[in-house]
């Protein structure tokens, strides 16, 4: 069964309609579950002095600025309570509304300071299918090599510059002496590869600022910068990416500097997925509790990325069977079990939640788009049928606390990241048949060529749980897979050009009468959709659904909380402190920044006990409504 | 000479906007008008890979306080930072911030600034997206013009 909330059933046939019988097919009532909750925290702060308010405003080492609360029990060392807070409003979705259609690529770029280039491509995306155009396989192919060139550039990014210094010498001495103890004495599984034998070593060189692996990380990201530069023209904001295809000018010289940059990175890739596969399992060893922090179900969702250029005709009719041909496959699964790879059904399931964001509800009387184009029933809180109405008010955990929405698919929260691409690609088996890359079903396995290292095959393996440091994992493990669709897809331009298919762009008229449109892609951090509606030529409705935005959300009308929440309130209290000013919080840190966060740029002050209060202007990846 | 800020942020776009109007003078061998409109590891990659220069002039809206439209002008003395100082500012950089401190921090931190650094400042008053410039701040453009090819003088002295 696909959907076991939603009120959603298929015929034989494949189609689906909404269950016989029910008068409101999406109405719900929000679950008592948030102020009960509420209720019991005060009570227990009250009574228990060990019981501690812990507000981290701003989580530093994220994209943009995410406040956290939690409510931490330093005796028995647990998590009572989170909230995740997003804590400006952006309004790219109110900016686009009434522009032209083609200025979404430009504008929702500029959404994130990071990967700019996802939102680009997924408006375009967007754009192609309301316009009915498609690129040529060239403009595919090319527009693949740009996307993941931003992924290689985003990975080591999080890993080593981001979260990596959790892991640093310095963090661990300072949080868990008897972890840098043991690490002084741990001999390394992989370093014949990345040189670091003994795991203290290692830790040592993620330190920020002098550490040899924080400082080569620079020179890498710079390699894929450049990679991303010679495709888009520039970077993090493209300028070449068109509807229709792309407007980079493509010879042999364009993919040979692209080249030479790749084989450099993915021989690092090499060395980054071992590195993080010595951490992790140093980790479990050192302590199995560290297979707690950051725990949450195996529920994921991701919307596949990188189409394949024989498969991708930007139809709505077609995005099943041509995600299911993309170089990471759509899917979601809910505790473990895949529910389905069909983008179509993705797109049912998908309904946003503002009970506890700073907006107004905007589903009184019929919904815009009672259907898909296909004629599938779509929830009035569908992103076709969401509007942005911002309502800035203060802040009640009872009530409302954040910018970012609560987005759910059949009415279950999900998480998105690298991992959940990896995870879902693996499992389900669906990769475009290469010589590098398999998904075996439980693994996924990769061939790297030769380079300064050896040829050597790496294997990610399916874990048994999500968790902090899984999520860590996976990530690194995805740079040699995003390395190797880099490779697939150069393989691919060469041939094209071989061929005389260079051709990289379509013509088109921007359309006047009314359409609709969804970019179904993915950013460095996951899940990535651009939802779409027109009329005379200008968007009238434009929604950006980001990975952090449903990573950050908060609680749901049924009471249940969102992923960074529910993983910090499944997080043990593993660091040792003498007394509570002590506390470093490093155990909640980790399990956020695994989730790589992208959040807003905002200014923001609140004025509470342990609380930094920094005003910043940056880049926003997410919720942009 | 360098411009440092977002484009479209209004006042706070004043460091982008001089270096387009600069851009389009002559300027003596030697002197570069950069848009510096990027993260400060980009900059400082870029500057890595560029020419040595024996002076920098960075412009940017800054809010320190202060009427709107008002000019400050400083050396850079290359303060020593601490380590977390510099790495708060460097994973800012990281994520995308274009500021001004964030950008000085990082490429001192680095060897990346000359010793001969200066500093020009506007104080904003309006901060929201968009083209224009406040009239206080669009009042002091011509001022700032001059302020800064007198700068430019000083410095090829």
């Amino acid at each position: 069964m696909c959907f076991k909330n939603l009120p959603v059933v298929f015929d034989d046939a494949g189609k689906a309609h909404l269950r016989e019988g029910i008068n409101d097919p999406y109405v719900y009532k929000p679950a008592p579950t948030t102020e009960e909750r509420q209720q019991r925290i005060e009570g227990l702060l009250a009574r228990n002095g060990h019981i501690k308010e812990i507000s981290i405003d701003p989580v530093t080492r994220v994209a943009g600025a995410l406040a956290f609360h939690s409510v931490v029990d330093l005796e028995t060392r647990t998590v009572h309570d989170a909230h995740s807070m997003a804590t400006l409003f952006r309004g790219y979705e109110v900016i686009l509304k009434g522009r032209d259609p083609r200025d979404a690529i430009f504008i929702s770029s500029r959404a994130c300071g990071v990967c700019g280039g996802v939102h680009a491509n997924a408006a375009a995306e967007a754009i192609e299918m309301a316009f009915g155009i498609a690129p040529p396989p060239m403009g595919t192919v090319i527009r693949n090599l740009g996307q993941a060139a931003e992924f290689l550039y985003d990975h080591p990014l999080h890993l080593f510059l981001l979260a990596g210094p959790d892991y640093s010498e310095p963090i661990i001495r300072a949080t868990n002496p008897e972890v840098w103890s043991l690490a002084e004495t741990f001999t390394t599984r992989h370093g014949a590869v990345h040189g670091f034998t003994k795991m203290s070593d290692l830790m040592t060189a993620l330190t920020p600022l002098s550490g040899s692996l924080y400082l080569e990380a620079f020179e890498i990201t710079r390699k894929a910068r450049e990679m991303c530069s010679i495709i888009w023209g520039k970077y993090p904001h493209p300028q070449t990416i068109v509807p229709g295809g792309i407007s980079t000018t493509i010879n042999t010289q364009v993919l040979n500097e692209y080249q030479i940059r790749l084989f450099a990175l993915l021989d690092h890739s090499k060395k980054m997925a071992l590195i993080w596969d010595d951490i992790s399992e140093f980790m479990y060893a050192a302590k199995p509790e560290y297979r707690q922090v950051g725990a949450r179900p195996r529920s994921l969702i991701e919307l596949g990325i990188w189409d394949h250029p024989d498969a991708y005709d930007a139809t709505y009719a077609n995005a099943a069977a041509s995600g299911e041909r993309r170089w990471a496959t759509p899917g979601v699964m809910i505790d473990g079990e895949l529910r389905t790879n069909d983008l179509h059904k993705i797109n049912l399931g998908l309904e946003e939640f503002v009970e506890h964001s700073f907006y107004e509800q905007w589903t009184n009387g019929s919904p815009k788009f009672a259907t898909d184009p296909l004629g599938n029933p779509l929830s009035p809180h569908h992103p076709w049928n969401k509007e942005t109405l911002p309502a800035p008010q203060g802040r009640s955990w009872k009530e409302k606390y954040t910018w970012s929405t609560a987005p759910r698919w059949d009415r279950e929260v999900v998480e998105a990241g690298a991992y959940a691409r990896m995870w879902i690609t693996a499992v389900s088996k669906k990769l475009p048949p290469n010589p590098f890359i398999e998904a075996t079903g439980t693994s996924l396995k990769m061939t790297l060529p030769k380079g300064v290292l050896p040829e050597m095959t790496l294997e990610w393996v399916v874990p048994m749980e999500n968790n902090a440091i899984e999520r860590n994992r996976a990530r690194a493990f995805a740079q040699p897979y995003t390395a190797l669709v880099c490779l697939n897809n150069l393989l691919a331009a060469y041939e094209l050009m071989k061929s005389g298919n260079t051709r990289v762009s379509v013509d088109f008229k921007v359309p006047r009468d009314e359409r609709i449109g969804v970019g179904f892609w993915g950013a460095g951090r996951g899940y990535l959709a651009h939802h779409l509606t027109m009329d005379k030529g200008v968007i009238t409705n434009y929604q950006i659904n980001t990975p952090s935005t449903t990573n950050a959300s908060p609680a749901d009308p049924f009471g249940k909380p969102g992923p960074y929440e529910e993983a910090v309130m499944n997080t043990p209290i593993l660091e040792q402190y003498a007394t509570p000013d002590d506390f470093k919080a490093i155990d909640i840190l980790r399990t956020i920044r695994s989730f790589d966060p992208c959040m807003p740029c905002t200014t923001h002050v609140y004025a509470g006990s342990r609380t930094i209060v920094q005003e910043v202007t940056t880049c926003a990846c997410e919720l942009d409504e | 000479m360098g411009g440092v800020g977002y484009t479209n942020l209004r006042d706070m776009s004043v460091g982008p906007l001089l270096v387009e109007r600069l851009g389009r003078s002559a300027w003596p061998d030697g002197v570069d008008i950069e848009d510096l409109s990027a993260g400060a590891i980009h900059v400082l990659h870029a500057l890595q890979a560029g020419p040595v220069y024996d002076a920098a002039i960075l412009v940017a809206g800054v809010r320190r306080g202060g009427p709107p439209g008002t000019i400050r002008e400083r050396r850079w003395l290359h303060p020593r930072q601490t380590d977390e100082a510099v790495q708060e500012r460097v994973a800012e950089a990281l994520v995308g911030i274009i500021d001004l401190d964030t950008l000085v921090t990082v490429l001192d931190h680095f060897g990346a600034l000359p010793r001969d650094t200066r500093i020009i400042e506007v104080e904003p008053r309006d901060e929201d997206w968009g083209e224009t410039l406040s009239a206080p701040v669009e009042a002091v453009q011509a001022e700032l013009d001059r302020l800064v090819r007198r700068t430019v003088d000083e410095a090829l002295r």
